[in-house]
Order: structure tokens, then C-alpha cells, then sequence
């Protein structure tokens, strides 16, 4: 589903990303972690195209990213995508923000698309606020409509940007019951977070970064039970120890 | 002391209001091409590619460094000769208040750009990535998530750049054009009562003016309540 391959970027003199490559399988969830500066945001914002790259190759459902030709936002249509800052737009009502994107890049009806955001609003629990506008939810509650605005496009694979970094501890959860839900209808996921306990219940690989490169990528078991390199223990061990 | 003469404003009332119909068209006019053109400009500005970035910046700057009494004078002096010749008009068609207008309108532009481009800049970036995200173009991106956050911020300063631009419109004077303030005056010159009707006048902006200004204040309560 996703191959990204060799990638690297830079600003300036600045290395962001050395020489990155993995992959995604059909319905695969992938955690990726690391400290904050470690390139995972960035990474994760290549595979469709909101950060570009100077070389390597990302290749989403046989669709080349860096490639010029690539009508990339025909590409985000498919690609879901979950912010830190849930990134709702606050002059639109909760219907609103789910149904226009389907309208306006998807040419759906209006009807249709309110519809089937209404539908995706009581999957995750919040039917009841679908005339209200952004301001008036929660941090978790305006998640979980980002998360709902990302579904009703019928994303191929979903990308989460830290969505759980932003919201106070107890609203955590909320947010991700909703992405473990996800992941067991066979959703293919790429999530950055540090949220440790997800990676071992809902994760089937993690990949962790350190100063741009991938220094570990490997099944979950391998990655909790015995991390190879010195700088994942260390991360580990300060994050699960407090 | 000078011996007040009120009594030629009743009669002349008439005629000023015609010239305030003129200063309100004129107002409203630059007010709504100066947003759109403003607009883009200020889209230029913020734009990747430089030459429209260099563009809109020299527009900007160029008009934002020379008084307006001037650009009037010169779109006074020139834009008539060339609408007649574009359109084939006689010579001597009064085109004073379309050089007017056009002059405001290029003039007003220049700052409304301005408040724009910060209007826009005070938009979070996280929100065209979004827009981005669920595949919408740069377009459509500025015309659903942007330009309306941007414009709600922006309401109270647009309004207030108005009325400062009503009261700009008395630069028509230049152009022995008729507004508000040049009827006044006409009147006031004729009658032999000019500072009664200057002072009339004045009374009139500060009323419309302050009366403008006081409900800025009141949508800028409602609209940013902190």
C-alpha cells in the first residue's frame, strides 16, 4: 500500500529525513516513535505530499508522491489524514465540515454527503453534536469529528499526525478507542504517537526514529520484548518507566 | 465677531445631498474593488511564484508612497483621454467621475491588500494543510477554509479603512467634481457664506463618520468579545 524508499530531506543545511524506507501492507498498522525532532511528523507528511522531498521515492497504492505528474490532491482525497491540532475548520458546523470535502472534491451530493457524515458522526459517538461548530466541543470530541471528516472520504490508508498530543490525559482514550476500532476493521494505519499501551494492543510493526533515520522497524513483539539498538532502549525505558 | 448666516443650507439641501450620493458612490465603489483587487493582491504577495510577488509587492508599495491627492489629479489629467479613445467617445465627455473612481479604486486597493494579506497570514497554516489533506486545490483551499476565517478577522479594520476612505472622497475637490464637501463648497462660495457651509459640512462627516466608527466598535465586540 505505502513503499517509501530511500527518502531524504532537507531545509538548508538541516537533515530531516536520512535515507528512510519502509513499507505498509494492506491493512497493516504501523506506530512510529521517537523523540520530539527525530523526523517522524515529517515522514509521515511526505507520504501524501504536504512536506515535499529532495530524493527517494514514496509510492501510495501505486502512486508515485515526488513525481511531478502525481495530481497529488487527487491523491490526499484517498489518503486520510489525523492532525496534532485536529484542525477542524471553525466557521463551519460539525455537518459541515464533514460533508464539504465530499461535495466539493469528491462531487457528491449534498444530501449524500450529509448523510453519510451523519453516519460516521454516531460511529464515534456524537450524533448528538452535528449542529454545533468546533468551538463548542471538547479537544477529544473535536478529534474524534477529524477522525470521522478523514473516513468520509472513503480514505484507502490513514495517516494520524500525534492525535492524541494535543488533548488533556483523560480525553485520550476517547480518541484512541476510536483508532483501535479502526484498525480492527482492517484499516491500514500510520500512526505517529507515544502512546506505547495502542502500539502494543492495536500495532503489528513499530518504527522508530531518531535524528531522521529509521533506526528500528519491526514486528511489535520484537520491538518491546528486546530493541536492538541502544538509543530505542533508552527511549523505552524513559517513556514506560514513570 | 462674525455674524453666523445659517440661512442658505436649507435651500441647498437638495444639491447637497446629490453630492453626498456622489461621495457614498464613489465610497462604496473603491470599497468593493479594493477588497476584490485587494484580494488578489494580496494572494500575489503570498504567492510562491515571484514575479506575481514582486509584482504585487511594487503595486503596493508604489501606491502606498505617494499621496492620494496626486493619483487623483493624474487619473484626472489622463484616464479621460484614453477611455475616449478606447471607447470612441466625443472629446470633452465628463468623465471626471469615472477617473474618480478609478483613481480610489487603484489607490484603496493598495491598502486593502494589506489588511488582507494579514488577515490571511492570520489564518493557523495547519488549516490549508487539512483542506490539503482531504484533496482540495490551493484554490479551494482559500476560497472554503482561508479567505472566510480570514475576512470574519478582518471586518472591524475593512469598515474602518472605509470611512476613512469616505472622508478621503473630498480629494475630488481637485477635479471641480461635485461630491458632498465640493457642493458644500460651491454653495457656500455662491451665497457668499462659505464658513457657515464648511462648517455645516463638517458637522455632517463627523456624524456619519463617528456614527460608522461606533458601530465598528460595536461588531468588533460582538465578533472578538476579549
Amino acid at each position: 500500500m505505502i513503499q517509501i524508499s530511500n527518502v531524504s530531506k532537507h531545509y538548508g543545511a538541516f537533515q530531516v529525513l536520512t535515507d528512510c524506507t519502509t513499507s505498509v501492507s494492506k491493512g497493516e498498522v504501523i506506530v512510529v516513535c521517537g523523540p520530539s525532532g527525530s523526523g517522524k511528523s515529517t515522514l509521515i507528511k511526505c507520504v501524501n505530499g504536504l512536506e515535499p522531498f529532495q530524493s527517494g521515492e514514496i509510492v501510495v497504492n501505486g502512486i508515485s508522491v515526488g513525481d511531478p505528474k502525481t495530481n497529488l490532491s487527487k491523491l490526499r482525497s484517498h489518503v486520510g489524514m489525523v492532525f496534532q491540532n485536529f484542525e477542524l475548520f471553525p466557521h463551519m458546523s460539525i455537518t459541515e465540515n464533514l460533508a464539504i470535502a465530499q461535495v466539493k472534491v469528491l462531487n457528491r451530493g449534498k444530501d449524500e454527503a450529509i448523510d453519510k457524515g451523519l453516519k460516521l458522526l454516531e460511529r464515534v459517538g456524537l450524533k448528538a453534536h452535528a449542529h454545533k461548530f468546533p468551538g463548542q466541543l471538547s479537544g477529544g470530541q473535536q478529534q474524534r469529528v477529524a477522525i470521522a471528516r478523514a473516513l468520509a472520504m472513503d480514505p484507502i490508508c490513514m495517516l494520524f499526525d500525534e492525535p492524541t498530543s494535543a488533548l488533556d490525559p483523560e480525553m485520550v482514550n476517547e480518541v484512541l478507542d476510536v483508532m483501535t476500532e479502526l484498525a480492527k476493521e482492517g484499516m491500514t494505519m500510520m500512526c505517529v504517537t507515544h502512546e506505547m499501551g495502542f502500539a502494543k494492543r492495536v500495532a503489528n510493526r513499530v518504527i522508530f526514529m531518531d535524528q531522521g533515520r529509521i533506526v528500528e522497524d519491526d514486528s511489535k513483539e520484537a520491538f518491546f520484548a528486546n530493541p536492538r539498538s541502544e538509543r530505542a532502549q533508552q527511549f523505552l525505558a524513559k517513556i514506560l518507566h514513570h | 465677531m462674525y455674524d453666523f448666516d445659517w440661512s442658505s443650507i436649507p435651500g441647498a439641501l437638495p444639491f447637497l445631498w446629490k453630492g453626498m450620493k456622489i461621495s457614498l458612490e464613489i465610497t462604496i465603489q473603491a470599497v468593493v474593488f479594493g477588497i476584490v483587487w485587494g484580494t488578489l493582491l494580496a494572494m500575489m504577495r503570498l504567492s510562491s511564484v515571484k514575479p506575481l510577488s514582486w509584482f504585487a509587492a511594487g503595486y503596493v508599495n508604489l501606491f502606498r508612497a505617494i499621496p492620494l491627492v496626486m493619483v487623483l489629479l493624474w487619473f484626472f489629467l489622463i484616464v479621460p483621454k484614453f477611455i475616449e479613445q478606447l471607447f470612441g467617445l466625443p472629446p470633452g465627455t465628463d468623465l471626471r467621475l469615472t477617473s474618480a473612481m478609478i483613481g480610489f479604486a487603484l489607490f484603496e486597493s493598495a491598502y486593502y491588500s494589506e489588511i488582507i494579506r494579514a488577515g490571511i497570514q492570520s489564518v493557523p497554516k495547519g488549516q490549508v494543510a487539512a483542506a490539503s489533506a482531504l484533496g482540495m486545490t490551493y484554490a479551494q483551499s482559500m476560497r472554503l477554509v482561508v479567505l472566510p476565517q480570514a475576512f470574519r478577522n478582518m471586518v472591524p479594520l475593512l469598515l474602518t479603512q472605509a470611512i476613512i476612505l469616505f472622508q478621503d472622497t473630498s480629494l475630488v475637490y481637485v477635479s471641480a467634481l461635485a461630491d458632498f464637501f465640493g457642493a458644500a463648497y460651491k454653495v457656500g462660495d455662491r451665497d457668499g457664506r462659505l464658513v457657515e457651509m464648511l462648517l455645516f459640512a463638517g458637522a455632517v462627516y463627523f456624524v456619519v463618520c463617528y456614527s460608522a466608527s461606533q458601530i465598528v466598535k460595536r461588531l468588533q465586540k460582538k465578533y472578538h468579545p476579549a
